[in-house]
């Protein structure tokens, strides 16, 4: 592993964040010190070179940038857009910095040191950095420390991508079923039939016996052509948290690529479902 | 009932449990125990097996009182483990840190500090379930908000977010010189998750710098 610290300075750097690890064949394998982004590149020429990050010197920092951006392009690495953005932002400031400073007061509202906010933006991340480092440091669980075990927990398979939905989105589920529900329609809703949430705990163990998974939102509104009212669909929204309280079912979304979760909200056997049957009978 | 009886109790039910166990609830399953007791119960059991040299103790994370081994000897647990030990590369550990000090959090702005996506980042926390979604912002787009879990206090160790090291404020960092500041400790901490193998064509040509 390259030690950025102990590398002179650029461009002398730059060469030495490669280093070859093997050299089969005519193909080689180069580590590269990867860089968590823009910022980080930055902060590491910052260091190497001991600049003073409150007096910044815009244009030996950008020159070393796109140095170092130009030798990622040579090894034929695809650069991330955000360095591209980085480059642009300081090629931006360092024209700022040659404009004479009159004409600059002028034209920027802001007023002010153009790297202003590139610098709040250093220590910003640079705090962040610290404190990861601190948290790094921490013994972890799994990692140097060990808990007892207790009786093993079942995990849901990973490669699901499920997460653990929270109530917020339930009730978001709920208030959509609710919408297109039927609504009481005067006089013929006087006589409502009466609903009981254990009575609808039955049918969703009922459901949950047939299929091990189930989408949230088919069954509350019910068998196709059922159009339940909405005291249906309440009692069985109740009754599906009632089971989920028992561990009879878990509720999980699948997590998009966006790191979101998306689509359906579903439900997942979970214990015995006869066992949460005696248990409300 | 006499300290050694409970405490004997308080051994068997930490021992018993996967997760950290809150002192009222440990309170309430032994006899005529108060949760101040057991506090000075679980002191009184640490000081003891600090005496004997045991290789566990009773830690305080997330809010309850869990059994767990001792740092040093993590390199002989780890080979009885059937699963790797736990990696958290630097960047997830930005990321971590990011929304535990600013929670709760907008993807957006967990970017705006580091510069780069986070997506896939948010991705591996929510599923290694440190990470969870609390909610939207109240603003146009109604972005998500993201926290850290139990799971997280857990993981790292902390009695609470409270727990959480002071962040260091920006002054201090200028006082310090930020380039000193920090020599290349996190290089060291996370050295192998910030490498990459790649293939280039040449094997003889070091890399040019124009």
């Amino acid at each position: 592993m390259t030690n950025p610290t102990a590398t002179p300075p650029l461009p002398g750097a730059v060469a030495s964040l490669f280093e070859p690890i093997t050299d089969a064949g005519s193909a080689c394998a180069i580590r590269l010190s990867v860089f968590e982004g823009p910022l980080d590149l930055l902060l590491y020429l910052i260091r190497e070179n001991e600049l003073e990050i409150t007096d910044l010197p815009i244009s030996q920092v950008a020159n070393q940038y796109l140095e170092y951006l130009d030798l990622l392009r040579e090894l034929d690495l695809d650069l991330a857009a955000e360095y591209l953005l980085m480059a642009a932002t300081l090629a931006w400031i360092k024209s700022r910095m040659l404009l004479p400073p009159d004409a600059g007061a002028e034209a920027d509202e802001e007023g002010g040191d153009p790297r202003a906010e590139l610098v709040a933006r250093l220590l910003e991340y640079q705090r962040y950095r610290e404190a990861a480092d601190a948290l790094g440091a921490r013994p972890l669980l799994g990692r140097e420390v060990f808990a007892a075990a207790g009786a093993a927990v079942e995990e849901p398979p990973e490669a699901e991508r499920e997460i653990e939905v929270s109530l917020l989105q339930l009730v978001e589920a709920l208030r959509r079923v609710l919408r297109d529900a039927k609504t009481p329609d005067g006089i013929h809703e006087v006589v409502g039939e009466p609903i009981t949430v254990r009575e609808r705990m039955v049918l969703v163990i009922d459901a949950l016996e047939r299929a091990e998974v189930i989408e949230l939102e088919e069954l509350l509104r019910g068998p196709e052509g059922s159009a339940p009212t909405r005291s249906i669909i309440v009692a069985t929204f109740l009754a599906i948290l009632e089971l989920a309280k028992l561990a009879t079912l878990r509720i999980f979304q699948s997590l998009g690529d966006a790191g979101a979760p998306e689509g359906p909200i579903r439900l997942r056997r979970a214990g015995d479902p006869s066992a949460a049957r005696a248990e409300i009978a | 009932m006499e300290p050694q009886d409970r405490r004997r109790i308080l051994e068997a039910l930490l021992l018993s449990s996967s997760e950290p166990v809150t002192a009222a609830r440990l309170g309430r399953v032994v006899p005529d125990t108060s949760a101040r007791e057991v506090r000075e119960d679980i002191e009184a059991l640490n000081e003891s097996y600090a005496a004997e040299g045991r290789g566990f103790r009773i830690e305080d994370v997330s809010g309850g009182h869990q059994l767990r081994t001792l740092p040093e000897l993590a390199r002989f647990v780890q080979q009885l483990e059937p699963v790797p030990p736990l990696r958290m590369s630097r960047a997830s550990l930005e990321t971590l840190a990011i929304i535990a000090y600013k929670q709760p959090v907008t993807r957006a702005e967990i970017e705006h500090v580091r510069g780069v996506d986070a997506g896939p980042l948010l991705r591996g926390l929510l599923e290694r379930r440190l990470a969870r979604i609390a909610g939207h912002r109240e603003v146009p787009g109604r972005p998500i908000l993201y926290a850290t879990t139990p799971r997280f206090l857990e993981v790292f160790g902390l009695a609470g977010l409270s727990d959480l090291p002071t962040l260091r404020e920006i002054e201090e960092l200028l006082r310090d010189r930020l380039p000193d500041g920090d020599d290349g400790a996190e290089s060291t901490a996370t050295s192998d998750d910030g490498a990459v193998a790649l293939a280039i064509e040449d094997a003889d040509a070091p890399p040019q710098t124009h």
